[in-house]
């Protein structure tokens, strides 16, 4: 299990934190957050190659703040793999069995030191055979870092983390430089790894979507502060702020006040009205909508509850972006399909509508 | 379309280019092609020219040598590390660069001297730096440091430091990281800045000729010879010298131009 108990960092001027976060053995949690955030920060402080302003950090219920990196026995895997390029793919997976026997720190599973060079040697080559096999670079062994691709790289040096025993893996944007189709198996390495070796696993990224892919648990870093903690569709689902709920994609973020007449309705300041599950409150709020719960229909559609004009399509993969004017400024995404159906075009006259338990109210400010 | 024509912008470049070569080629060019094989063979026929040059090498070695050992850890903490007062030691580290090198063999002397603060310290002790071999590695080492600073500073600068932190999760100690990580991967530059400091070293005449005129390295020879017997006394240590140099570059340039950071173009 890792934990960071309140840790700050700070770099520059800038300080991050306090960030406090669990992942015990087997479990996944993702640090969220756009570029700036301070995520890499706090990574590089649990690894221990950057000093904790405050807090603690332990490590399987032992505190390792002041320990060194070489002492602390964590795997850190960075978004360009970082692979050492004077060395075989095979040389760097055994780099942190080598280093741990010289230096005299432990490293779990590495070969007994008692036993002779030559037998220890054999066993190293067969545990980084073994390793090479869990994440399918066999073939590569004799290759030099230069000649692999992005997804290549970042799977030796998942298996050179791994050869050293480590307690917790720490990966910073480790899928960032891969690409899309070796990101996906990538990340099935990933979850396979953390769940059948019950290691934790702590991932910095700002992709959403990994995010959501891998996370057991995510942690949404903004600023430098801890916005929110939580299964992934919780967070998704019901962001605790404007920020976070912007950062995660909602687009729809907007103020509104309770209609006088009826207290389930937020009349939206820059026009329009969205319903709403429960009463609002009487101050100012912030309602948020993800733009894939929005419907439109072609206008005088009986049940639609608001009337807006289509300002511009973007297709997205197998969807289309609708800006509208309604006349607060929305986004709704709708499938490609379904559009063309309707005859959905710009300029045209739709109606909007959201069911009230997709209208998410925050405190305004 | 035809080619597009060559734009009169880089004509101007390449004729400066031509006008810089030339400068240089020239006087190194004609001195040995006026001197020829034989003059080369007279030069090496000469006890003088012969103990001369290997004075000359040898305390440039040794030089290097000495400059490594204190050097590449100052650059390597100058390359990894902020601290206070940061750019003023390197400023320092430069200034022999700008210093003449007679008023560098002035302040040497001052210090290093018979009567100087160190060298009174260091005498009893037998070791002198006026008119010793010790005194030509103390001048070499003062006008030629910066070259092998800077060249292992700019080598170790390149090596991206997270490399270093994964050494260090994987179990190696803060050296370990050094000698197993970044310095295979430096090597070449810190090298490249070495065979420059010793060429500094073997080409050094004005910081030599004040602390230690004797024994005779071979700029102070090739000197002596001018202002004794003329131009054609002076040319065969001087043929001599150039031509070891040359060779050494050559080399140095070949195996050793350290390899520009690689971008991500051109990888698979």
């Amino acid at each position: 299990m890792i934990e960071l108990l309140g840790l700050e960092v700070e770099a520059g001027g800038f300080r991050v934190g306090p960030v406090g976060l669990r992942a015990g053995d087997g479990r996944y949690v993702v640090l969220l957050g756009p570029s700036g955030a301070g995520k890499s920060l706090v990574l590089e402080a649990a690894a221990g190659v950057r000093g904790a302003a405050a807090g603690r950090i332990r490590l399987a219920g032992a505190d390792v703040t002041g320990l060194t990196p070489e002492r602390r026995r964590v795997g850190l895997v960075f978004q360009d793999g970082l692979l050492f390029p004077h060395l075989t793919v095979a040389a760097n997976i055994a780099y942190g069995m080598r280093a741990a026997g010289r230096d005299g720190v432990a490293a779990g599973g590495a070969a007994p030191r008692s036993r002779g060079h030559r037998l220890s040697a054999r066993v190293r080559e067969e545990k980084v055979r073994r390793l090479a096999a869990t994440v399918g670079v066999t073939a590569l062994l004799d290759r030099r870092p230069a000649t692999l691709s992005g997804g290549e790289r970042q799977r030796v040096a998942l298996a050179r983390a791994l050869a050293a025993g480590p307690r917790a893996l720490l990966l910073d944007e480790p899928l960032s430089a891969v690409d899309p189709e070796a990101r996906e198996e990538l990340q099935e390495v990933l979850r396979r790894i953390c769940g059948e070796r019950r290691l934790p696993v702590l991932h910095v990224t700002h992709d959403r979507d990994e995010a959501f892919a891998l996370a057991d648990e995510c942690v949404v870093l903004i600023g430098g502060r801890v916005h929110q903690a939580g299964k992934p569709l919780e967070v998704l689902r019901r962001p605790a702020d404007a920020a976070v709920a912007r950062f995660l994609g909602a687009r729809n973020v907007l103020p509104a006040r309770r209609d006088p007449a009826d207290p389930r309705l937020a009349v939206l300041d820059a026009g329009g009205a969205l319903p709403t599950a429960s009463p609002l409150p009487a101050e100012a709020v912030v309602v948020v909508v993800r733009p894939e719960d929005l419907r439109l229909a072609p206008a005088g559609d009986p049940a639609a509850a608001t009337a807006a004009t289509v300002t511009r399509l973007t297709l997205q993969g197998g969807h289309v972006l609708v800006g509208l004017a309604a006349p607060a400024p929305l986004d709704a995404l709708v499938p490609a399909g379904e559009l063309d159906a309707a005859g959905i075009t710009v300029g045209q006259k739709v109606t909007v509508s959201v069911r009230p338990e997709h209208v998410h109210v925050l405190p305004a400010g | 379309m035809g080619r597009r024509p060559f734009s009169l912008f880089w004509a101007l470049c390449a004729a400066a280019g031509v006008v810089l070569l030339t400068f240089v080629v020239l006087p190194a060019g004609s001195m040995i092609a006026e001197a020829g094989a034989g003059l080369l063979g007279e030069a090496l026929r000469q006890d003088d020219v012969r103990r001369s040059l290997v004075l000359t090498v040898s305390a440039a070695l040794i030089t290097t040598v000495i400059g490594f050992v204190v050097g590449v850890p100052l650059a390597y903490l100058l390359a990894r590390k902020e601290f206070p007062g940061k750019r003023a030691v390197e400023g320092v580290i430069d200034l022999p660069i700008v210093f003449p090198h007679t008023a560098a063999g002035v302040a040497l002397l001052t210090v290093y001297g018979r009567q100087g603060v160190v060298g009174r310290l260091l005498a009893p002790l037998g070791i002198e730096f006026t008119e010793t071999m010790a005194g030509i590695v103390l001048a070499m080492l003062f006008v030629s440091l910066p070259f092998l600073v800077d060249g292992a500073r700019e080598a170790f600068a390149l090596v991206d430091e997270r490399y270093e932190h994964v050494a260090r999760t994987l179990g190696s100690s803060r050296f370990g990281a050094f000698a197993r990580v970044t310095f295979p991967q430096a090597w070449r530059g810190v090298l490249a800045g070495a065979v420059l400091m010793w060429g500094r070293g073997i080409s050094e005449f004005g910081a030599v000729v004040i602390l230690a005129y004797n024994p005779k390295v071979i700029s102070v020879l090739t000197f002596e010879r001018f202002e004794g017997f003329g131009l054609r006394a002076a040319q065969p240590p001087a043929v001599l010298i150039v031509l070891v140099a040359f060779v050494a570059f050559l080399l140095a340039r070949t195996f050793l131009v350290p390899r520009r950071r690689r971008t991500g173009k051109g990888q698979r």
